[in-house]
């Protein structure tokens, strides 16, 4: 007949699965156990629970490593790179550059990013670096990488910074790093690739991947978002992350869904009101507003929103071609140009992509049977970016990273 | 345990459900325990009376323990084996474990600790590997196939996909319970959750027709004693129906306690932007928590559509001036918008199908069709 299962089998069952990917808590059985008691006698003693937290709370700190590297590249590692001629030319000592093997700068070597291999020790605390010195590697990669007027190609500069913000993610990861030090370093990242996904746009596949950049950038943001959600406040920066957050995924239902959900006072501060209105927008199909509403942005949060012009101005033409079909219709270039905020040369470029024809006169045509999209590389977004370019002004590169502007 | 009324019988295995007790409900569930010798348990239909006390699904495994209890009182063994399979076991053992992430959520909540959703996910890991397994009895017969379980499974796991914000696991459920020869034949409640989840999922998707016909069949086939399940899947029915044209009536809203839409209702009828704006801030936090709030925006669109139709009506003419649009918008205290975005919600409407005719720039006109020029909504979308 019937077979029973007890709470042992099914405690059974949740153990296989690994628990090592949880960021904060110790992998004991031992703690399954005492939280499986809690739940048996609920609603009993609330001091037993915070007893055994704290007890929980020592137990797992010594099962988590604790860095204790206090160079941005582990000495280790520097040697190893050193005599394999692995290092990265802006790792290398001044002079010696094109040596047969050039020397590493202790001051310059920031530790690379390695796959997890089984077998591997990646739990050295010689190896790993303690919150403060991955936040001092964060702003030498921002201040003398990705800042420096000196270092080229930026394609170059990337590649470098964001492998080596990879390592530092690592690093943290591996010591369950929480609290400011976490969030101020996460919040440099994603200010990083969200800028790095507009400067690099057009660039070549393979000297930058915009699909890689969009993964680690959503880990990141997805990260952050978490560490607000979880961490004791205050985070004076939440408001302008969640607003670049919505506006890098806009038109999402799941990322709108998430704003609607905070707190009212955050959902009614300044950047992810307007944040709110361009999304909606969008999703309404009204590009006119959106645009209109896209020159109030600054330019970290137009770097966020410019991956999403392309579709906004394609959806505007689209629906011009459907609402001003007509055979005798005409549409001035100039109100279109102003509409899609760019010059006139470029929109009528533009308006060729799509297949909308431009007459002698600088009058549109419309038509719904004439739209097409544009053929894969034939539409260059960033020929059409000076709507976010014009942001930029005199900002320099350090300061829309650091977020001090 | 022999002499109990069927109440106090399901009395205790609520208590025992709200307790946790986990090993109790299941002795309660058990041909070795004394209970099964009770003839006031012995039902042959206990359905109604379970629905009533219990929350589904342990509504339908209680009647389903019931009604086997009664066939083996009257010696008819096959219909009882029907009944007593491992199914409810696994059952009472996945609902626990649903019941058991859940409480694990809510404590590391408590605490700050780990990543929201993640027992939850590891639950529904367990819970997939169950489906897999029932999803691919082919040994057994019909009668005592696992695959009875698939609904059941798939109800669990629907609900955790959409606490954790993951509709997209959703589809491949959907897609073996779709395929399955069994789909007709689950129990009437598993099958009313099914389409319930199923529609809501569509309505996500956007794909509000197949959204109107799951949500509806499940309102109407909902046990007509379970108020609040009907009422649940009314909040999801009512901005679907809306979507398509359909106003709810002020009787049904206020039957079912659901009066934050009468004025939403109200205003896309009457195409009142400003009275909409107001509801859908009014009651902000009730529709944002059941979700509905973004869906509910959409209606702005059907809004604009109404308000343009009583301008149309209004000029009685085919060649409607720019400028008659923009003082409607205008009345309605959008004071933010021009000449430049009136056209260019007139031709998302006009893209979208709700209105038939053409702008004409130079003559600063919106030209419409003679024939029909707002087409019904349920015709559009």
């Amino acid at each position: 007949m019937c077979q029973f299962m007890t709470y042992k089998v099914k405690e059974q069952a949740i153990k296989k699965n690994s628990l090592s990917q949880r960021r904060d808590a110790p992998a004991g059985g031992e703690w399954r156990q005492r939280k499986e008691e809690r739940w048996r006698g609920q609603g009993k003693a609330q001091a037993r629970e915070v007893e055994e937290d704290e007890s929980c709370e020592q137990h797992g700190k010594e099962a988590v490593p604790r860095g204790t590297c206090q160079t941005m590249c582990p000495a280790r590692e520097l040697q190893d790179r050193e005599v394999q001629n692995r290092l990265h030319r802006f790792e290398m000592l001044a002079g010696t550059e094109r040596v047969r093997r050039p020397r590493g700068d202790p001051l310059r070597a920031v530790k690379e990013y390695t796959r997890p291999a089984a077998g591997k020790d990646s739990t050295n605390p010689t190896d790993l670096r303690p919150p403060a010195v991955l936040l001092k590697t964060v702003c030498y990669l921002i201040d003398d990488i990705a800042a420096s007027p000196h270092l080229h190609p930026w394609t170059e500069v990337y590649s470098f910074v964001f492998d080596r913000l990879r390592g530092v993610k690592q690093d943290m990861i591996i010591q369950r790093v929480s609290g400011l030090n976490c969030m101020a370093i996460l919040e440099r990242t994603v200010r990083f690739l969200i800028y790095a996904s507009y400067r690099l746009c057009g660039e070549p596949l393979w000297l930058y991947d915009p699909r890689i950049n969009d993964t680690h950038l959503q880990e990141s943001l997805s990260w952050l978002l978490d560490c607000y959600a979880t961490e004791t406040g205050p985070h004076p920066n939440q408001e302008e992350f969640q607003a670049l957050g919505l506006l890098y995924n806009l038109g999402s239902a799941r990322a709108t869904q998430h704003i609607m959900e905070l707190s009212g006072r955050l959902r009614t501060s300044p950047a992810i009101t307007l944040a709110l209105s361009i999304n909606r927008a969008f999703l309404e199909r009204n590009p006119v507003r959106m645009l209109r509403l896209a020159r109030r942005l600054n330019f970290i949060q137009g770097c966020a929103l410019h991956r999403h012009l392309v579709t906004c101005r394609r959806d505007l033409l689209l629906i011009y071609s459907h609402g001003y079909c007509s055979r005798n219709c005409r549409f001035p270039l100039d109100r279109l140009a102003q509409l899609l905020s760019l010059d006139t040369s470029l929109a009528a470029q533009l308006c060729q992509a799509y297949g909308v024809d431009v007459n002698q006169g600088n009058q549109l045509v419309f038509s719904k049977a004439a739209f097409t999209e544009p053929g894969k590389g034939k539409l260059h977004c960033k020929m059409y970016h000076n709507i976010v370019a014009e942001k930029q002004r005199e900002l320099s590169v350090g300061n829309i990273i650091h977020g001090c502007v | 345990m022999a002499h109990i009324t069927i109440n106090q019988y399901l009395q205790q295995v609520y208590d025992a459900i709200d307790n946790h007790d986990g090993s109790f409900c299941a002795e309660l569930l058990s041909f070795k325990h004394p209970h099964v010798a009770n003839p006031r348990l012995q039902l042959a239909s206990p359905e109604e009376k379970c629905q009533q006390l219990l929350e589904p699904p342990y509504d339908e495994m209680v009647a389903a323990h019931l009604r086997c209890t009664y066939a083996v009182s009257n010696h008819d063994f096959v219909e009882a084996y029907k009944f007593q399979t491992a199914l409810p076991v696994m059952f009472s053992v996945t609902l626990d474990l649903r019941i058991f992430a859940n409480s694990a959520e809510q404590q590391l909540q408590k605490k700050g600790k780990g990543q929201p959703g993640e027992m939850l996910e590891k639950a529904a890991e367990q819970l997939m590997s169950c489906f897999r397994v029932c999803a691919s009895d082919n040994r057994a017969g019909i009668e005592d196939s696992k695959k009875w379980g698939m609904m059941f499974l798939s109800n669990q796991l629907f609900k955790i996909y959409f606490k954790i914000n993951k509709l997209h696991l959703c589809k491949p459920l959907i897609r073996a319970i779709d395929s399955s020869n069994l789909k007709n034949d689950y129990s009437p409640a598993q099958k009313v959750t099914y389409k319930y989840y199923v529609g809501r999922k569509a309505m996500f998707d956007s794909d509000f027709k197949p959204a109107e016909e799951f949500l509806s069949y499940a309102f109407h086939h909902c046990h007509g004693s379970s108020q609040k399940n009907k009422r649940m899947i009314l909040i999801y029915l009512l901005p679907v129906k809306m979507l398509l044209g359909h106003m709810p009536t002020h009787q049904l809203l206020r039957k079912y306690d659901l009066m934050q839409f009468a004025d939403v209702t109200k205003s896309v009828s009457e195409g009142n932007l400003l009275l909409l704006n107001e509801a859908l801030s009014k009651h902000e936090t009730f529709f944002i928590r059941c979700g509905i709030f973004l869906i509910l925006e959409k209606l702005k669109i059907i809004t604009y559509r109404n308000l343009f139709k009583k301008v149309y009506l209004l000029l009685r003419t085919h060649q409607l001036p720019l400028d008659a649009f923009l003082v409607s918008l205008k009345m309605m205290q959008l004071d933010d918008v021009d000449i430049d975005e009136v056209q260019c919600i007139l031709a998302n409407l006009i893209y979208m199908g709700h209105i038939k005719g053409y702008i004409s720039h130079q003559h600063q006109k919106l030209v419409v069709s003679k024939q029909n020029p707002f087409p019904p909504l349920s015709s559009v979308s």
